[in-house]
């Protein structure tokens, strides 16, 4: 299975780094293709709402930068897992911006899906999404919740769904193994 | 309660329409008795750096942005951020202002845009603030492509949630879910919209601006994989 990893992460010497470095091992001695993306360490200029990757430039980001990346190894993947520590009750700031820029892997058009609109398809086929998280010691089970909600709701948009989430509690070998399982 | 920082969190700045619609707010605030708000735009790196020090200096803290991909922009993740140690201060005795917020989408219903006003709320909690309320409106693309004219009834009402806001300390309920709108489209709603959005004139914002761009032959585009050809 191909696996692509979102680490978003900002800080380069952390325990989360370390648990990461470990879980991506285990899935590479299982046998999956994995990509692990530092996003601390890529040119992600953030998105600015300025709709070219839908009415400009179709499907990719004006700004030329490392979202091209991203998106690449996204859609590349069976697997899509977003991994980051939370802080002030969500994801950080820099898993957002590489998210942010994903707007690009979908068409601006709008369908009606489940009974609500989304945007349509532009791609056959997207990755299933998963979701890591480090609750550090500031995150409670409701902020767990509602950031689990929030990224289901995105994979949802990103013609996916959240098959998985997990806090990174138990060994990097245990939640890899879940992992494959789930994948 | 009588200083309002205004915070527009949209990545857009100043032209953005999360700024159409905190103006609006901001003009009831003032017209409730409120002092004139001190507007910020995060997307500017030196009033972000103002905002964040102006946190702990005012009585309300107005915080307005898009919905972008399902949650906050990033700029307004990194802005939350960077108000951890106001988390401690509360902590140890330090007030924080009462918080209120205001999402908008480009997304016809209301319901996109509440788990992250569930966030919101936290938010308040984890800041020890008052919670004042999230303002949630879809739609809020359509704000561009509008006459002024058509959006004379939002506008009155985001004045008075801004006169609420100054007067009692909080948005008023009966306002907030009138100015939300359509929460979510009914059965009937779901078919009319799913007809709707299969012929060409409901999609007539992009297909203009892909025509005016010279992009409309590449409009399916797809450069990493295989294009759903749906």
């Amino acid at each position: 299975m191909r696996i692509t990893i979102l680490n978003g992460e900002p800080h380069a010497a952390s325990p989360f780094q370390a648990y990461l470095e470990r879980l991506t091992k285990r899935l590479v001695v299982q046998g999956h293709a994995v990509t692990k993306l530092d996003l601390a360490a890529l040119d992600l200029k953030g998105c600015t709402g300025c709709f070219n990757c839908w009415v400009r430039t179709p499907g990719e980001c004006a700004k030329r930068d490392d979202s091209a990346t991203v998106c690449r190894a996204a859609l590349g993947a069976d697997l899509l897992l977003l991994a980051s520590p939370m802080t002030m009750g969500f994801t950080t700031a820099l898993l957002k911006r590489g998210a942010d820029q994903m707007i690009q892997l979908i068409h601006p058009y709008f369908v009606v899906e489940g009974g609500e609109f989304h945007h349509r398809a532009r791609y056959a086929h997207y990755p299933v999404f998963a979701l890591l998280l480090d609750p550090g010691p500031d995150s409670d089970a409701e902020d767990v919740e509602i950031t689990r909600t929030m990224w289901g709701r995105m994979a949802r948009n990103m013609k996916s769904r959240l098959a998985w989430t997990a806090v990174a509690e138990r060994t990097a070998e245990e939640v890899a193994d879940e992992l494959a399982r789930v994948a | 309660m009588n200083s309002l920082v205004l915070l527009n969190g949209s990545p857009r700045g100043e032209r953005s329409n999360s700024m159409k619609m905190l103006t609006r707010v901001a003009e009831g605030w003032v017209r409730g008795g409120g002092a004139q708000p001190e507007v910020l735009h995060l997307v500017r790196r030196a009033q972000f750096q103002r905002a964040v020090e102006a946190f702990a200096g005012t009585d309300v803290v107005l915080l307005g942005m898009p919905l972008y991909t399902d949650a906050m922009p990033a700029l307004v993740k990194a802005y939350i951020e960077a108000l951890a140690p106001r988390v401690e201060a509360a902590r140890s005795g330090g007030a924080n202002p009462t918080l209120a917020f205001l999402v908008q989408s480009g997304f016809p219903e209301a319901a996109h845009s509440r788990p992250l006003e569930r966030y919101l709320k936290k938010l308040a909690l984890r800041m020890g603030s008052h919670y004042a309320g999230t303002i949630v409106r879809g739609g809020g693309e359509a704000l561009q492509a509008m006459p002024e004219e058509a959006n004379r009834k939002l506008w009155a009402r985001l004045q008075v949630l801004g006169e609420q806001l100054a007067r009692d300390g909080r948005f008023g309920a009966a306002e907030l879910k009138a100015v939300a709108g359509r929460e979510r489209f009914s059965r009937f709603g779901v078919w009319v919209a799913s007809l709707a959005c299969r012929i060409p004139i409901i999609q007539f914002y992009w297909n203009g601006m892909l025509k005016k761009n010279g992009a409309w032959e590449r409009r399916f585009a797809a450069p990493y994989g295989p294009a759903f050809e749906g």
